[in-house]
């Protein structure tokens, strides 16, 4: 489907490339091991090999940078993930049912989960199962899963009245088969440009929850956690915090850029002028 | 020409149909919106049957329940002799093979994430029947080249677009076309294009028509019998020719006096 | 009073209206006929300087002496709405829904400087002038609780209000039903000053107006008095127009314009119908200059009748 290719889809496709490329990057070189303690160059000042310099444990802030590019990126994709594969399948649903009370019950428990804040569910599974990576991802991506199901039902809820659905059910066809064959196809625009939103909220949330001591585990290197070790040297040395906060920053300005780039790109009434009449 | 005689092959008795609207006070019910209130039809096999009305009328509800698209709240359909009300979707496969409806609209009629070709297959492929070359053979009677089947609808006219939707509707070799408001959405230039392809077509298949329209004169020129709705109701019905010269309900001759005409004017 | 010279809109690179020109005196009522990508809203919407974003005019247009083409928005707004104003065809979406229908007709006068009583109170008379029964009720309804005819004539009212010497009907009676277009047409008739009624419908310019614009590809193709131009049409188009216009006998084949109406930009070089014209030759490479006096037109072979 084309559409006009706008600023902020670029912009947004850079900013996220960059992150991307560096967690690529990072799986193959690093130029020092981010998780290697080592006392003789703590605190050391950037130069030198030490791009961006180091922190108190003489761990390259760069490095740092490059592999926390990963965390970032797992706990958006499993989180987003499970929040899709949940939430799609729950709007699509009440946005297709013709009892009315079906489609009532899910958006109210959808309201439930959404009223419960993120960052307690994500201290309460912590709790019980460990913090960590993965109990970070699994609470974000049960947060999110309602503003899927949000968009998902009020998109099927748009395709549903369509004469192409009414000619599909004219043709015989069943609902499963419709809703795979019609209903997905046509909200999938919508589900991406949601699903870039969500990632930049889950990587702020993944950063609050490593600030918070819940998330990511040291030595594990994250960049909400890099940035809670700074808070003690904020004063001194504010460089460790600049580099990490930046990159949060920037991560999550391109992952809404590109969101919003996607959606004006996607949408077929904000395509080229319509020159008719 | 249409025989008139046995079974009619499209019945409806008394057909009502009634949608409540949502409530906007807590201690009264939600208004009850009457669309069709008791409607009585006949088709014969291989008549051309015209249904105008203007909006309001219940025309679209009328299509809606002779398609099985939607449950009467009250009154019968009879299809081929067979009761066709209050059947599940499941037991409704022989009416999908033999009632087919091409819409008004065809830019939101098909979907704009499918090929061609597989929009024109999807009643064969919804009824588990074999594709083969049908969709090459359908393109082609409705005056479309093979290599349209890998397109998406957007690179259409609104006019190639209806001709898709056409024969899409002619894939199961339905024995009834219906048809609403088929050519309204289209440029004047190009509706007597549509509208002669449908004359061909139901001359060569054999085929009944149903053919929804608010513009009296092009049901006159499209059909030999009409009925006329208002306000949910058959207000007159018969001989198209009778009722443009006579006709005998005040509606009808407020509709027929309504309508400018080239002739008229110049 | 109107008067228009050259008229070109473009979007970009592309030319969506080509040289338009002509001219609305008076209590003139001129109607501009054409289909889906014929230019005609855009040639409207340029006048009243309504242009979509990236769409640009280009040429002269020029009420009562005042430059509508090429000129800031401040100036603009003091013609539209006063001297001249526009009826759109969608009743629904042209009117505020959150706000009653006698509120939005005395808005436009108090725009204009009326005190807001006199507007409020002219406003009534108004609504009672487009024929709505009962106005002091109609203007305390808000719009959805009037049907689409109530609602084009709130619209005809709005855009009367200040008296304007020019009013633009664009496809006002398409949304309609049959019923209620013929007393929105009669009411138009009645009420207008100078008008430029733009339709797709034959029959209902005909009704309305006395002089008529025909309009291909972004281009008059043929302009004359009604009367002349339907019973006597020179272009092709025209011709092409009104066959498919008239339905004939049940059984019989209908007249049509083979092919359809190409997109915005893939409109032929020289003679812009010359792809779908059944007496195109290499002469038709060329553009046609429009010719002829009162009844002008813009075709190498056109069909020639009395």
């Amino acid at each position: 489907m084309k559409g006009r290719v706008n600023a902020g889809l670029i912009a947004g496709g850079v900013l996220v490339g960059l992150v991307v490329a560096m967690a690529l990057v990072s799986f193959v070189w690093t130029p020092h091991d981010p998780e290697l303690v080592d006392a003789a160059n703590k605190l050391r000042e950037p130069g030198d090999g030490y791009l961006l310099g180091a922190d108190k444990f003489g761990r390259d802030t760069f490095s740092q940078l490059m592999v926390g590019a990963r965390t970032t990126l797992y706990v958006g994709i499993v989180a987003v993930g499970i929040a899709a594969l949940i939430g799609t399948p729950l709007g699509v649903i009440a946005g297709m049912t013709r009892l009315r009370w079906l489609s009532e019950l899910v958006m109210r428990v959808n309201d439930l989960v959404f009223a419960f804040p993120a960052l307690l569910l994500a201290v309460m599974l912590g709790a019980v199962y460990g913090a960590g990576t993965l109990t970070a991802m699994i609470a974000i991506g049960v947060a999110t899963v309602p503003a899927f199901a949000r968009v998902a039902r009020a998109a099927t809820m748009q395709v549903m009245v369509t004469d192409y659905i009414l000619a599909a059910r004219a043709a015989g066809r069943r609902r499963l088969p419709v809703a795979f064959r019609h209903v997905l196809p046509n909200i999938g625009s919508m589900l991406i440009v949601q699903a870039s939103v969500s990632f930049a909220i889950a990587i702020l949330a993944e950063a609050a929850l490593s600030f918070l001591g819940f998330g990511t585990r040291p030595p594990t290197p994250s960049w909400g956690r890099m940035l809670q070790e700074s808070q003690e040297l904020l004063f001194s040395t504010p460089r460790l915090a600049l580099w990490p906060g930046l990159a949060i920053a920037l991560a999550v300005l391109g992952f809404n850029l590109l969101g919003d780039g996607l959606r004006d790109y996607l949408d077929p009434k904000l395509r080229r002028i319509r020159a008719e009449r | 020409m249409p025989t008139h005689a046995g079974t009619p092959l499209i019945e409806a008795s008394d057909l009502t149909r009634v949608y409540h609207r949502p409530r906007t006070s807590l201690t009264k019910p939600g208004g009850a919106v009457h669309a069709l209130r008791g409607v009585s039809l006949a088709v014969q096999k291989g008549e051309r049957y015209g249904i105008v009305g203007e909006s309001g009328s219940g025309k679209s509800t009328l299509l809606r329940l002779l398609c099985a698209l939607d449950k009467p709240t009250s009154g019968s359909i009879r299809f081929g002799g067979q009761e066709i009300t209050g059947l599940p979707e499941r037991r409704l496969g022989f009416l999908r093979r033999s009632l087919q409806i091409v819409f008004q609209d065809p830019m939101s009629s098909l979907d704009p994430r499918m090929r061609v070709r597989d929009i024109v297959a999807e009643p064969l492929v919804a009824l588990g029947e074999p594709v083969g070359n049908r969709v090459t053979e359908l393109l082609d009677e409705v005056g479309l080249p093979a290599a349209a089947a890998e397109r998406y609808p957007h690179q259409f006219s609104g006019g190639q677009r209806q001709r898709i939707a056409i024969a899409r509707a002619l894939a199961p070799r339905p024995a009834v076309l219906v048809a609403d408001e088929p050519v309204s959405a289209l440029d004047v230039s190009v509706r007597g294009q549509i509208l002669n392809l449908l004359a061909d077509l139901v001359d060569e298949h054999g085929l009944t028509l149903v053919f929804v329209s608010h513009d009296l004169s092009v049901v006159r020129h499209v059909c030999e019998t009409v009925a006329v709705m208002h306000h949910g109701e058959i207000v007159e019905s018969g001989a198209v020719d009778d009722i443009w010269i006579e006709p005998r309900h005040p509606y009808t001759r407020a509709l027929l006096a309504a309508v400018p005409t080239l002739e008229g004017l110049l | 009073m109107l008067s228009v010279e050259g008229l070109t809109v473009r979007a970009g690179a592309v030319e969506l209206v080509h040289d338009v020109s002509f001219h609305i005196g008076p209590g003139e009522r001129v109607g501009l006929i054409g289909e889906s990508g014929s230019g005609k809203s855009l040639t409207a919407l340029s006048l009243m300087g309504l242009l979509p974003e990236g769409v640009t005019a280009g040429g002269k247009a020029r009420l009562h002496d005042r430059d509508l083409i090429g000129v800031p928005e401040s100036k603009l707004k003091d013609l539209r709405g006063r001297a001249m104003s526009m009826v759109f065809q969608e009743p629904m979406t042209a009117l505020n829904p959150l706000m009653r229908v006698g509120a939005q007709v005395a808005e436009v006068m108090t725009l204009h400087g009326r005190p807001r009583d006199q507007a409020r109170a002219r406003a009534v008379e108004l609504l009672g002038e487009v024929r709505l029964p009962d106005p002091a009720q109609v203007a305390r309804a808000y719009p959805h609780q009037l049907s689409g005819g109530q609602r084009q004539r709130v619209m005809l009212a709005i855009a009367l209000a200040n008296e304007p010497g020019l009013l633009i009907c664009d496809e006002p009676t398409t949304a309609l039903d049959v019923t209620v277009q013929k007393q929105m047409l009669d009411l138009i008739a009645e009420v207008a000053p100078a008008l430029l009624f733009i339709t797709h419908d034959l029959a209902v310019v005909a009704s309305v107006c006395e002089r008529v614009l025909v309009m291909y590809g972004g281009r008059v193709v043929e302009s004359g008095p009604i009367r002349e131009v339907f019973t006597r049409p020179r272009h092709r188009y025209t011709e092409g127009l009104l066959a498919a216009s008239k339905l004939t006998p049940r059984g019989t084949r209908l007249p049509t314009i083979q092919g359809s109406v190409p997109p915005a930009g893939q409109f032929p070089g020289g003679c812009v119908f010359r792809n779908r014209c059944p007496h195109a030759d290499t002469a038709c490479e060329k553009v046609p200059a429009l010719t002829g006096e009162g009844h002008a037109h813009a075709c190498w072979h056109p069909a020639d009748r009395g």
